[in-house]
């Protein structure tokens, strides 16, 4: 299958200091649905604004859905990608919570008919039905952040970009989030999320890719960049514990055959196995 | 544009300069540019302002806004040979006076900026000017948000765009009214921040008493050296203008 998003060999600083990217090469394919993780500063957010055309690419240099992002207006981008931006007082203006998540789809031009569903799915999908009528600015930051989700899925774009969409939610808000964005990528939707939360990444991406100081350093399954702990280690990330427990577990064993751990459940299931081959060991 | 008036640290004399002696110089600067109109004599000027701005090691940061700047004076001598009643060479000679005058006097301002910490300007002019510090406070802490607001508005810009906002449209009216899209969430940030600002400062004890200040402003000789500089310059150009020099007719 053609990729959705191409990247062929990007670089980039801004004006006044070092380049923030470095010869970045990547291919998303429709469906992936892939993490972006790194310290502060490692340049996610710099690579993911080039999606979209808020930084203009070099000519040739990024394709998004067969578009050319170097000479694309950011208005045409914006039917091909949603994107999710950490701070959500940087959209919000409407008085009404409903108002705010039709504004993008008013400004595509669609009809009050089709605006209205729209509107209330998203609103129902992030769980704010209830308060489609309340200003935005009487909403806890945690609730805007989901209007200002709701108001990008509203648009249904092929791929959808989230920056750091579950800061300042608790655990509660945090999963229903990433539900909702696992349950659009099993409908279709190709997503590129920022985090910083590696139990997400285990649980949610199937693809990580990982940037350090503007360079991919990483990138592949999950499971395949959990087990390279040492280069992680690089950009001071660290694989869930479960994860590194594991790991530390299978190190006198052999380590390239036994699996990567990604969740409690695994671990558990995959210690009743050992104890089983052990029962059965011992019966011998 | 959002780094033009920031405190640019760098090691030199013009840094360590009382920030009352650079205002004077400003301040003089632009009577002196004021009082001339003979292109001479204001190209003469904006090289000595030039001259302080190197010896402040600033004007590698602000060629960026000189560039800016100069293509505006440019645009200024332009406008005046084609709506001058007159001469055509009177036309251009005034028009280039305007333009360097210009440039002149926003080039002293960003080098007294760019060398003078905000926290500073703010002890002087209540220590020793004893203007109430209310005032100053209040309009050195609003110069000091123009480039986070600068920076904002473009991420707000982003914001929109990203939902498909017009800002990028070549129509002017539709950009005009997606424009309403940038300013309004602006606004509500800007009320946002003031608020928690003003809740920062009352939980620190602002207004609680009589204010100390850790830093004591120092006027040395060389500022009063500078200071009389100023002085002597701005009598000694109002003399030259009295006797008709540097003025054209």
């Amino acid at each position: 299958m053609n990729p959705v998003i191409k990247i062929d060999g990007l670089s980039f600083g801004y004006e006044f200091g070092d380049s923030v990217l470095k010869d970045i090469y990547l291919e998303i394919s429709p469906g992936e649905m892939v993490a972006l993780v790194g310290q502060n500063g490692a340049g996610k957010t710099t690579l993911v604004k080039h999606l979209i055309g808020l930084l203009r690419p070099p000519a040739g240099k990024v394709r998004v859905a067969d578009l050319d992002v170097a000479n694309t207006r950011v208005s045409k981008l914006s039917r091909q990608v949603g994107y999710v931006f950490q701070n959500p007082d940087h959209q919000i203006f409407h008085d009404t919570v409903q108002a705010e998540v039709a504004f993008g789809l008013n400004n595509l031009g669609l009809p009050r008919e089709e605006v209205e569903p729209r509107v209330t799915a998203a609103l129902s999908d992030v769980g704010l039905e209830h308060l489609a009528n309340e200003n935005p600015q009487r909403l806890s930051r945690g609730q805007r952040q989901r209007v200002a989700l709701a108001s990008v899925l509203a648009l249904r774009t092929p791929v959808i970009v989230l920056d750091e969409p579950t800061t300042g939610q608790d655990y509660q808000e945090r999963k229903q989030i990433m539900a909702l964005v696992e349950q659009l990528n099993k409908a279709g939707h190709t997503i590129v999320f920022i985090t910083h939360d590696m139990s997400l990444v285990a649980h949610y991406a199937s693809r990580v890719v990982v940037l350090c100081q503007g360079q991919i350093i990483l990138d592949g399954d999950t499971r395949e960049v959990f087990r390279q702990t040492d280069k992680l280690a690089e950009s001071l990330l660290l694989p869930p514990q479960v994860t590194v427990l594991a790991n530390q577990l299978n190190e006198p064993l052999n380590t390239s055959v036994s699996p990567v751990i990604l969740s409690v459940d695994e671990m558990q299931e995959y210690l009743q196995r050992v104890r089983e081959v052990k029962r059965n060991g011992a019966g011998d | 544009m959002a780094r033009v008036i920031e405190y640019i640290y760098r090691d030199s004399i013009i840094h360590q300069l009382n920030p009352l002696s650079k205002l004077a110089w400003a301040l003089g600067v632009m009577v002196l540019a004021l009082t001339f109109n003979d292109p001479y004599y204001l190209l003469a000027l904006l090289i000595s302002v030039g001259l302080v701005g190197l010896t402040g090691r600033v004007m590698k940061d602000l060629s960026g806004v000189m560039k800016g700047l100069s293509i505006f004076a440019l645009i200024l001598v332009l406008l005046q040979v084609v709506f001058y009643h007159g001469a055509y060479r009177e036309a251009v000679t005034l028009g280039i006076a305007m333009g360097l005058r210009m440039m002149t006097v926003v080039l002293s301002f960003l080098v007294f900026l760019s060398t003078t910490q905000y926290k500073d300007i703010i002890l002087v002019l209540t220590e020793k000017m004893k203007l109430p510090y209310d005032y100053v406070f209040m309009f050195m802490t609003s110069l000091r948000f123009v480039p986070t607001f600068l920076n904002e508005a473009i991420q707000v810009g982003y914001a929109q765009q990203v939902r498909g906002c017009p800002i990028d449209s070549g129509n002017p009216w539709r950009k005009m009214k997606a424009y309403i899209a940038v300013a309004l969430p602006l606004v509500l940030i800007s009320l946002k921040k003031a608020e928690r600002l003003a809740i920062a400062m009352e939980t620190r004890g602002y207004g609680s008493n009589n204010r100390t200040y850790y830093k004591e402003p120092i006027i040395s000789t060389l500022d009063y050296f500078v200071i009389f500089l100023v002085v002597v310059l701005i009598i000694g150009a109002i003399i030259l203008r009295c006797k008709g020099l540097g003025v054209l007719h």
